[in-house]
């Protein structure tokens, strides 16, 4: 567990800004809420003039803004967007960067097989998701109960916080997938966050015309819409696609990894 | 034993080429030297070895296991120091080597008493950071890291850079130490005088490809040396041309220069009948004794 332990010693730092910005995400976020429920109605209905294109790119088509669930469901996409930055640059990073910093020729060297180097990398990876998961889901829960103490949110935090959870993997998988697979490892952090970014504004597209409903199926995003969470609960379909998608991504790691020369 | 035996050994990057049937066969207990210049494939050849990159095509065993089935368990004692050797920033020397020490399944306690031992050898602050080392200390960094687990088999790629003369020697006197225990050694290098210094036996490479093998005493024999006359008077040169065993000869004023091949003392003899202001006998550089092979390999 010795390359486990390290991983983690490296990624404490980080992982603690992480956490910092998302709880400050989120409390600014509902903060604004706070100010905004006073003459909430005036706003709703200004907002709902607004045309369909602009609402959609302030992702506020659909929810009741007069409810702090759903207030924090229009958050949710920028969550969604900043913890998934971080998992897939974490995917990326904690495989490629024994070759980026030129660390790979005194790692492997060491009696342990390149199996065993992703495994611990992957385990350390998920356990930095989980905590910066952990922490925006407890700051949601507590900056959403500050503001709203009137209603019954908790059944609705967690949907969507299991719905990050499964986004957080998806991407983070992505990013092992590309570092697993590119020789070069400056360019999968580059890769990896191109994919994560198309995906993300693919989903604007998709709300603002109904003519491209067929694209949901190419971006996560969509498979865990907050409002599509919030109503109806999860999308069988799309979690079985989640599901092949991390384990096809996860296949491609180690494949791809265990078979290709180390760039030294 | 062979502790390193490969068979054809081939490794293509793309197209171009890294190594072509390297054929080497390392003894037990042994100091081989593999030298060649810079870019003829001796870290390809090595980090073919230790499993960093596949071969194409070709085999190789180390401890007479296949290196790429059974890797992980024959780098158990395998030390390795790297040509250029980069770490991990922000960690102490000290952290770095009981991290690099907890890949082996060696009693830890030992491994940092050998830890000890060898930092205070080579003096060596262990409390540093790494950044802060200079590129001869991170070196030292790397020599320690090779060798703390007790190897039976250490592998040095061009391992004396930024090390000054006196602490070079000491790292000698280590090895030949290591050695008399039983400890086998491939020495890379592209400084001949080093690897005369230290090995046995020798192995030239060039373009990819094994150019010699040998004894380094039978190299040294074969090898040529350079001379370079300087005549007081005019040169005779019928006598010069004569002389037993000349190639490269040229004539420039009053100065002559040439290579001469295997038994100076004839020529010696010649010599000290002529009428010299100077006389220069030096070892010819590799690029030199690379060119002799190189010739003498396309005829």
């Amino acid at each position: 567990m010795n390359i486990f332990l390290r991983e983690l010693k490296v990624y404490r730092k980080g992982l603690l800004f992480w956490c910092l910005g998302m709880v400050m995400l989120v409390a600014s976020g509902m903060a604004k809420y706070a100010s905004f429920k006073g003459n909430s109605q005036a706003v709703v209905e200004l907002m709902s003039q607004f045309p369909k294109s602009v609402q959609a790119i302030f992702g506020l088509t659909g929810f009741d803004l007069t409810k702090a669930s759903g207030y924090f469901g229009v958050l949710y996409v920028y969550i969604a967007l900043m913890v998934t930055v971080h998992a897939v640059l974490l995917g990326a990073g904690i495989v490629s960067k024994e070759e980026r910093d030129k660390t790979s020729e005194f790692l492997f060297a060491k009696p342990i097989s390149r199996f065993r180097v992703l495994s611990e990398k992957i385990l350390a990876g998920l356990f930095n998701i989980l905590v910066l998961n952990l922490v925006t889901s407890l700051s949601s829960v507590y900056f959403i109960g500050y503001f709203a103490s009137d209603e019954s949110f908790m059944s609705d935090v967690i949907i969507l916080m299991v719905g990050l959870l499964m986004l957080q993997l998806i991407f983070f998988f992505i990013g092992t997938a590309v570092a697993g697979f590119c020789k070069k490892p400056k360019l999968s952090g580059t890769i990896a966050t191109s994919v994560l970014l198309l995906t993300f504004v693919m989903t604007f597209f998709i709300n603002i015309s109904e003519n491209l409903n067929w694209l949901s199926y190419f971006t996560p995003f969509k498979y865990f819409d907050a409002k599509d969470l919030m109503d109806s609960g999860f999308n069988l379909i799309y979690l079985v696609i989640s599901a092949i998608l991390v384990i096809v991504s996860i296949f491609i790691t180690y494949k791809f990894y265990y078979s290709r020369d180390l760039d030294v | 034993m062979n502790i390193i035996e490969t068979k054809k050994l081939t490794k293509y990057y793309g197209k171009s080429l890294g190594i072509s049937e390297i054929d080497l066969e390392i003894k037990e207990g042994e100091i081989f030297g593999f030298i060649g210049p810079n870019g003829a494939g001796k870290s390809t050849t090595i980090r073919t070895l230790l499993g960093l990159v596949y071969p194409t095509s070709g085999s190789a065993t180390i401890f007479g296991k296949d290196i790429i089935e059974f890797g992980p368990e024959i780098k158990e004692d395998i030390g390795y120091l790297p040509s250029e050797v980069f770490y991990y920033d922000g960690m102490r020397v000290i952290d770095l080597l009981k991290y690099s020490g907890s890949f082996y399944k060696k009693d830890q306690a030992v491994i940092l008493k050998k830890i000890k031992e060898l930092a205070e050898y080579l003096d060596l602050d262990l409390k540093k950071k790494i950044d802060d080392l200079s590129y001869g200390n991170k070196k030292k960094v790397g020599i320690i890291q090779g060798l703390l687990h007790e190897p039976k088999l250490i592998i040095l790629d061009e391992p004396t850079g930024g090390l000054d003369p006196l602490m070079q020697q000491r790292f000698f006197d280590l090895l030949r130490e290591e050695n008399k225990k039983g400890v086998t050694i491939l020495f890379s290098s592209h400084i001949l005088s080093e690897v005369q210094k230290l090995c046995d036996r020798v192995a030239i490479i060039k373009d990819g490809k094994i150019v010699k093998i040998d004894n380094i005493k039978d190299l040294a024999k074969d090898t040529h040396k350079r001379f370079k006359l300087e005549f007081k008077g005019e040169i005779d040169r019928k006598q010069v041309t004569e002389l037993i065993g000349v190639s490269d000869l040229a004539f420039d004023d009053n100065n002559a220069s040439f290579l001469l091949k295997g038994n100076i003392n004839e020529a010696i003899k010649l010599i000290a009948g002529f009428e010299l202001t100077n006389l220069l006998v030096e070892e010819p550089d590799l690029e030199e004794i690379f060119m002799h092979y190189y010739v003498a390999d396309k005829k």
